[in-house]
Parts: C-alpha cells; sequence; structure tokens
C-alpha cells in the first residue's frame, strides 16, 4: 500500500512513519499542504493520511482542492480533538474517513486497509458476499453457511454484511458503530460485544470452523481461517 | 413564624435596646429636673412658713391675743388659694381662732414640719389640698398652726409625670414599630442575598448577584460578593484547565505507550499475551476517560449549538434503544419504548446520540436483573421543544447527590466504582445536552430513577 502522509508534528509523523513501515506500507512524508497537494498531484497514491493543521494549505482545503480537480484517492484526515463538530466538516469537505488524536496505530491501519479496499472494490457492483462457506445474497437478503439458512435480525444482518466486505480485514468497534449504527460516539461499556456475540451465535455455535475472531485491543475480524492474522 | 423572625433579627434587637436605653435616660433627666424643682419649692415653702410665724410672733408680742385673732382674720379674707392658713388654739387644745378645723389627722415629718390633707371649696368645688404646716408658741398659752398649701407641687409632679409616661409610651412604640420595619427590611434584603447565593453556589457558578439594583451596603456586599464569585470561578477554571492540560498532555505518550504493547503482544508468546492484553485494555480505559474530559471541556467551553442540522429524535431514540436491548436483555432488563411522537431537534447527531447512549448505559448499569427502563419522548410541557424521559426501577439516587452526580468522576457510592465507566457519562451528557441549549434534570420515579432530557 502506498501511503501519502501529510503531517507537520515531526514526532507524530516520525512515529507514524516507523509503524507504517513495520506494517509493510510505503509511504511518503510531507510536513507541507502546498507541498502534498503538487505530490498528490503527480504520484498516483492508494490513500491519503492528512493533518487538518499544516502549514501551507490546511488538511480540509487540500483534500477539497484534490477532489475538485477530479482526483478521487481515499482520504483519512487526522485531527487534534477540540472541536466539536469538525468531523462533519471533515467528512462533507470530501475525506473519507476522519481519525481522532491520539489513536490507536491499530485502528488507523485497520482503516487504512478498509479505504483501500473499499477503493478498489466500489467499481463493480455486488449482488453475493461470501467468506468460507457463508454466503449473503445481497439482492434476496439472505444468509446461509454451508446451504443452512441463517436467521438474522435487520441489524445483525447489517453488521455481517459489513464484516463480509471487509474479511480477512481488522474491523475496529468504532468503525462498527460508524457503519453499522451510523453513528460516531464513544459507549461507555461494550455494547457492540453483546451485539457481536449474538451474530456469532448464529453464524459460527452449529458449526465447526469458526469464522468471526475476535482480535484483542482492536476488534473483530471474519475470515476463513488460512486467511486470519 | 415571620414576627418571631423578624424579632429575633440583629437590627430588630438593636433598635429594642437603643429605644429602651433612651427611654430609660430620658426619664432620669426628667426625674431629677423635677427632684430638682421639688426641692426648690419645698425649701421655699417652708421658708415662707417660717417667715409668717415670725411675722405672728412680733404681732402676739405687740398687741398680744387680739392682734393675732385680727391678723388671721385678714388674711383669711383674701381670694387666693396660696395663702396661708391658720388655726390659733389655747393651752386646752381648744380653738381660738384661724380658718382651719380643730381637729385635723397630721402626719408628722422630721424636725417639727406636719402635713395634712384638707378639702377645700374653690370655685363652689371641693378640693382636696395637700398643706405643709408647722405649729408655734405664742407667749406661754397659745399655739398657732400656720399651714401653707403645696398643691401647685403636687399638680405639677402629676403633670410631670403624665407628660412623661405618655411621652415614653409613644416613643417606645413608635420606636418598636419603627425598628420592626426597618428590621423586616434589613432581613428581606440579607434573606434575598442568601437566596441568591445559594442559587448561584448550587446552580451556576457563572451567574452574579444583581449589585447595581440595591442600595448602600447591601449593594456594597453584593460586589464582595461578586468579587468572591469571581474568585472563585477563576480558581475553579484554573483546577479544570490544570486538569484538562493533563490530560492532554498525558494522552499522546498513553497512546504511544498502547501501541508499544500492541506489538509487544504479537511478538510475546502466548502465556504472556494475556497480561500485554490487559494493560491495553487499561490504557484503552484511560484513553477514554481523558478523551472524554476533554471532549466535555470543548463543549462547556465553546459556544452554544449554531449549526442548523435537524435530528429525528424518534430515530434517535429508537436507535439508541436497539442498541442497548442486547444488553438489556442480557440482565433479563425489560426495556421498553413508549409510542414516540416525530419529532425533529436542530443538533448533532452523534453527539445527541452519545447523550441518549450514555444516559440509557447509566440506566442498564444500575437497574438490576429483572428490573424495567422504559424509555418515553414527548412535547416539552413548556411548549418548546422536547423531553426525553429515561426511567428505571434501580437503587435511583438520593435527592441529596442530584446535583453532583453531573460532576466529573462523581461516584454515589464508592462500591459502585467497581461496575465499569469512567464516571463521566453524566457529566458529559449534561455537557451535551446544555451545548443544544437544553438540560438534563433527575426525579425520584419510586423506586428507580427518571432521568429528564430537555432538548430545543
Amino acid at each position: 500500500m502506498n501511503i501519502l502522509l501529510v503531517e507537520d508534528d515531526a514526532a507524530v509523523a516520525e512515529f507514524i512513519a516507523t509503524e507504517l513501515t513495520r506494517a509493510g506500507c510505503r509511504h511518503t512524508l510531507c510536513g507541507d499542504g502546498d507541498l502534498a497537494y503538487d505530490l498528490a498531484r503527480k504520484q498516483q497514491f492508494d490513500v491519503w493520511v492528512v493533518d487538518r493543521m499544516l502549514p501551507g494549505r490546511d488538511g480540509l482545503s487540500l483534500i477539497r482542492d484534490l477532489r475538485s480537480v477530479g482526483d478521487t484517492t481515499p482520504a483519512l484526515i487526522l485531527s487534534a480533538l477540540g472541536e466539536v463538530d469538525d468531523r462533519v466538516q471533515g467528512l462533507r469537505c470530501g475525506a473519507d474517513d476522519y481519525l481522532v488524536k491520539p489513536f490507536a496505530i491499530d485502528e488507523l491501519l485497520a482503516r487504512l486497509q478498509v479505504l483501500r479496499r473499499r477503493a478498489s472494490a466500489s467499481a463493480e457492483v455486488e449482488t453475493r458476499l461470501q467468506v468460507a462457506d457463508l454466503e449473503m445474497d445481497l439482492l434476496q437478503q439472505e444468509v446461509t453457511r454451508g446451504g443452512q439458512v441463517v436467521a438474522l435480525q435487520p441489524r445483525e444482518y447489517r453488521l455481517l454484511e459489513y464484516l463480509m466486505r471487509h474479511a480477512g480485514q481488522v474491523v475496529t468497534r468504532a468503525m462498527l458503530l460508524e457503519h453499522v449504527w451510523g453513528y460516531s460516539f464513544d459507549p461507555q461499556t461494550n455494547v457492540i460485544d453483546v451485539h457481536v456475540s449474538r451474530l456469532r451465535q448464529k453464524i459460527d455455535k452449529t458449526f465447526d470452523v469458526p469464522l468471526l475472531a475476535t482480535v484483542r485491543g482492536v476488534g473483530y475480524c471474519l475470515a476463513a481461517d488460512e486467511e486470519a492474522q | 413564624m415571620r414576627v418571631r423572625e423578624v424579632v429575633s433579627s440583629l437590627t430588630f434587637r438593636f433598635i429594642a435596646r437603643y429605644v429602651l436605653v433612651l427611654s430609660a435616660t430620658v426619664t432620669l433627666i426628667v426625674v431629677g429636673m423635677y427632684s430638682f424643682y421639688s426641692y426648690n419649692y419645698f425649701s421655699s415653702l417652708s421658708r415662707s412658713i417660717m417667715e409668717e410665724q415670725q411675722t405672728l410672733n412680733l404681732v402676739y408680742e405687740g398687741q398680744s391675743l387680739a392682734g393675732v385673732e385680727q391678723y388671721v382674720r385678714d388674711q383669711g379674707q383674701s381670694q387666693m388659694i396660696d395663702h396661708f392658713y391658720y388655726l390659733v388654739s389655747d393651752d386646752q387644745g381648744n380653738k381660738v381662732a384661724g380658718d382651719l378645723p380643730a381637729a385635723t389627722a397630721y402626719r408628722e415629718f422630721e424636725g417639727g414640719w406636719l402635713g395634712f390633707e384638707l378639702a377645700m371649696l374653690e370655685w363652689g368645688k371641693s378640693v382636696d389640698l395637700e398643706f405643709l404646716a408647722r405649729e408655734v408658741v405664742l407667749g406661754e398659752q397659745y399655739r398657732v398652726l400656720v399651714a401653707r398649701s403645696y398643691q401647685e407641687a403636687v399638680a405639677q409632679g402629676r403633670l410631670v409625670l403624665h407628660t412623661l409616661v405618655r411621652t415614653m409610651l409613644v416613643t417606645i412604640i413608635l420606636g418598636l414599630v419603627g425598628g420592626y420595619f426597618a428590621a423586616a427590611r434589613s432581613l428581606q434584603r440579607f434573606e434575598w442575598l442568601g437566596r441568591e447565593m445559594t442559587r448561584i453556589v448550587r446552580g451556576n457558578p457563572s451567574q452574579r448577584l444583581h449589585a447595581e439594583a440595591e442600595k448602600g451596603q447591601v449593594r456594597e456586599l453584593a460586589q464582595v460578593i461578586n468579587a468572591m464569585l469571581d474568585q472563585t470561578e477563576l480558581l475553579m477554571h484554573g483546577v479544570r484547565s490544570v486538569s484538562d492540560n493533563i490530560a492532554h498532555d498525558l494522552r499522546t505518550p498513553l497512546a504511544r505507550l498502547r501501541n508499544r504493547l500492541s506489538q509487544l503482544g504479537q511478538e510475546l508468546p502466548p502465556q504472556h499475551a494475556e497480561s500485554v492484553a490487559q494493560l491495553m485494555g487499561d490504557c484503552d480505559a484511560l484513553l477514554a476517560s481523558f478523551n472524554a474530559v476533554l471532549r466535555i471541556s470543548a463543549l462547556e467551553a465553546g459556544s452554544r449549538y449554531s449549526g442548523d442540522a435537524q435530528v429525528d429524535l424518534r430515530q434517535l431514540l429508537k436507535d439508541a434503544v436497539e442498541l442497548y436491548d442486547p444488553l438489556a436483555q442480557e440482565k433479563a432488563i425489560d426495556l421498553t419504548i413508549d409510542a414516540l411522537p416525530a419529532a425533529n431537534c436542530r443538533g448533532e447527531a452523534d453527539l445527541l446520540f452519545q447523550l441518549l447512549a450514555n444516559v440509557l448505559d447509566n440506566a442498564i448499569k444500575y437497574t438490576p436483573g429483572g428490573g424495567t427502563v422504559r424509555v418515553s419522548l414527548a412535547p416539552a410541557a413548556s411548549g418548546e421543544g422536547y423531553q426525553v424521559v429515561i426511567a428505571d426501577s434501580g437503587p435511583g439516587i438520593s435527592s441529596e447527590h442530584w446535583g453532583d452526580v453531573f460532576r466529573r468522576f462523581y461516584r454515589v457510592e464508592p462500591s459502585r466504582s467497581a461496575l465499569p465507566g469512567h464516571g463521566l457519562g453524566l457529566s458529559m451528557a449534561r455537557a451535551i445536552a446544555q451545548y443544544h441549549g437544553g438540560d438534563i434534570d433527575l426525579e425520584d420515579n419510586a423506586p428507580g430513577l427518571r432521568v429528564i432530557i430537555k432538548l430545543p
């Protein structure tokens, strides 16, 4: 994965860069908004990771300007917390995801994976999803595993759909809340875990091979066994 | 009750004491002056009686008894009430001459002075007159009693006494009534001060007394109190910003620590990975607390919500209840939602969802298994905005803690800290409600707690 990292705080930039290298991602580091614009115009990246506060051109303008010239490369905004409704602003200006500092590096990596996958998959219209012997018919809204129909509640269906669309990737609890429930907030208790364990009951309980794994300290991963981790 | 309060007030006690001291002083002065006047009066009266006796002596020496009789008769003709009266008697005690009756009951004073009372006819009326008298012996046979009325002094004494009593009564009554009203008024002002201060201390510490509307010392006092409140608020802000700074500064190293732990967890053999995962969990909890503190601060410090996004409250509630329903089911809690009216509210969906989630989370957390949590939505009683009520059947919170539970990290009972959560849920909920121009109130659900979320 080739990433453009636009971050002016040297310490944070170095930290993220180290972690990206460790995770096997190529990256280009840039500390100035105007320079980043030129870089992005010249070179094709898989994902942009952009800090909000930048010298030259701020992160929001950078993304807005790049979108206005037709570049649809996925963008993730990093922001120090402070403004209450800046998430909405960030997404409105064309960013695809938004992460508040400080963040767990696992969360960033998980989101980057999802963004890249989304960009490559968005071209084709899918009607079925499949992970091992678990199948989802998007038109009939029916889920089967090993040929047996699994009855799901609407929310469980959407939860599974999200997990299946990101099969093999680690998805965090915050990502699930954002995309399955549509709210970005901080649950005080692990309310998500209860939903996931219910789903697990339905899709894994009666089968020998578990598909839905918990990734400690990060989130969940739906994958056929050999794919996981 | 009210009268007793006023009477026992400092102002009234002071005024009452003042009036009493004043009355006592005036009485003393008047009595003193009267005594002085009486002394003079009686000494001149007695002197005149003694002089009259000498005159009688001279008359007797010159003209013997006949002259005395003549003199006494002449004097008795006088129309003045204040003239001398005489009784001339022989050594047998028989009356010889004079205008006083022979047998009169005397009171004896020291120095040979006598006093008696006699009814006199004056302007056709019988009047009891007080007399001062002294006996003198003429030659060897006769005795003459010379008397003079001191009625004038008695009348004046009575007049002075009456005037004094009336004046004092009026002074005391007027003083006390005036004191009562003055005390009632000052008490009213102090009660107002007390009420206002209680309201400010319990409620919003950034409010101030309206010092300009007051006068004199109350105004000065109000200004002093306002200055004190300024100081207190400044200190509170100081403490808050220190804690915010700490949270802010610790967040980044903590995040780094967590990331390192995460790497370590992958590199270590599985038996150690367990404890690393626990450490990561602790890091996450700390980070969540810090983030929540900073978020609350941002909400409290910033201005009100200024966007114009419309949020469907009904949908928001349904989603929140749906999210928490499995959690409730795990504890066998009956989470019900009343039929909801359509309700649109200006605000930010993520924040409002956070608000509802925090309150629901609390309700489910503190309600024992088998209990109920009821969620309802209705237009506010005032007609503007909506109110969301989340009522549980848990142990509730005694009303003395109602104000405190919205404070950061406040927990009603230390034992409750065993339950998960960082003690910031309700303070964040209130910060969000107030950010949207609403508020949160608590009520007793008997049993349990009703949380009333008001949104414009």
